[in-house]
């Protein structure tokens, strides 16, 4: 497996997640503005990464759920799903953080 | 074509019950370069099952694959060793015939060849095409893939005859460069294909004679 070809699996399958990542990390901005402790704009902090990251233990059911043979073209790529859910968990941290930190430098 | 340097893969101790129903009871199964080899069973005898396990997108914990005598599990880990065709599509919609060609490393025009009408589809996405050309350009990208071997769960499921007529040709052609192993219930179109014919029966796995067909009227896989 080249890295090109890993990039290019990767970005095919986070394709897939992204939707349930998008709704979980939407979740987690709502209950910063509006939830019962306010807290907005979001600080980037070590509980919020923890709490991103504890997301992804419901995205990979639903994802293993709604989608049982979604693999099959990874291992085809000899890809293994671990590698390809690393890849995704930080790909998807890393947009999520800068996000944050994009939220808190321009709102006031 | 380059001449292949042959190789043998080998999987034995593969057993898989679910409670009292045994499906899978220490197989012993080989495919070599240069063969077709033919696994037939009746639906639900865990055809499949052996499938995905040689290629290692099932786990069993005994079971053992070895290519020329090393252990490969998973196989799949193994750049250039096999490739598999499951039954379910493998290729997202949204890809098109070629990016899905340069995954799999497969010049498309070249997989394409025998296909005319196929050849001139190399841009349109995949949920674009219909599922018999689906399955076939599947095929014949994983065909046409750089590896030891390739196993195939029903390949010719939705072809149609006129293009299974040229697909038969093509495993032929490329059995010279690799091993293949395939199961498919279209058995008048795999038995002349097959060097080699298992029948995956009460999960046991047994080669047949040469002339598989008088074998495969005993044990009731055809009518008589």
């Amino acid at each position: 497996m080249t890295i090109s070809t890993y990039l290019r699996a990767l970005g095919l399958f986070y394709r897939t997640v992204a939707p349930f990542a998008v709704v979980f990390s939407l979740l987690i901005f709502a209950v910063a503005a509006v939830g019962p402790f306010p807290n907005w704009p979001l600080p980037l902090t070590l509980g919020l990464v923890l709490t991103k990251l504890s997301t992804f233990s419901v995205i990979w059911y639903l994802s293993e759920q709604l989608r049982p043979h979604q693999y099959w073209l990874y291992l085809n790529l000899h890809i293994a799903p671990w590698q390809l859910w690393a890849g995704v968990i930080v790909a998807d941290t890393l947009l999520f953080s800068a996000a944050v930190l994009l939220l808190h430098a321009v709102l006031p | 074509m380059s001449a292949a340097s042959s190789h043998v893969l080998e999987a034995d101790g593969i057993q898989l019950a679910f409670g009292e129903r045994r499906i899978l009871s220490d197989v012993y199964l080989r495919v070599q370069t240069g063969q077709v080899v033919g696994l037939l069973g009746r639906n639900g005898c865990g055809k499949s099952t052996l499938l995905q396990t040689v290629f290692g997108g099932r786990h069993l914990p005994d079971a053992s694959v070895r290519v020329n005598g090393r252990r490969v599990v998973p196989a799949y880990r193994q750049p250039g060793l096999l490739n598999y065709l499951p039954q379910v599509p493998l290729l997202p919609e949204r890809l098109t015939v070629a990016e899905a060609a340069r995954m799999f490393g497969v010049n498309a025009q070249q997989a394409l060849d025998g296909f005319p009408d196929l050849s001139a589809q190399l841009s349109r996405r995949i949920g674009e095409l219909s599922g018999g050309t689906t399955r076939l350009v599947q095929v014949l990208l994983l065909l046409h893939a750089n590896t030891q071997f390739s196993l195939f769960d029903e390949p010719f499921s939705g072809v149609m005859p006129v293009h299974v007529e040229t697909l038969a040709d093509l495993f032929q052609q490329a059995k010279a460069r690799k091993g293949i192993l395939l199961t498919d219930h279209r058995y008048a179109e795999v038995l002349p294909l097959c060097d080699v014919v298992y029948l995956l029966q009460n999960g046991r796995l047994e080669q047949l004679p040469s002339d598989p067909v008088p074998a495969l009227r005993d044990r009731g896989y055809l009518a008589s």
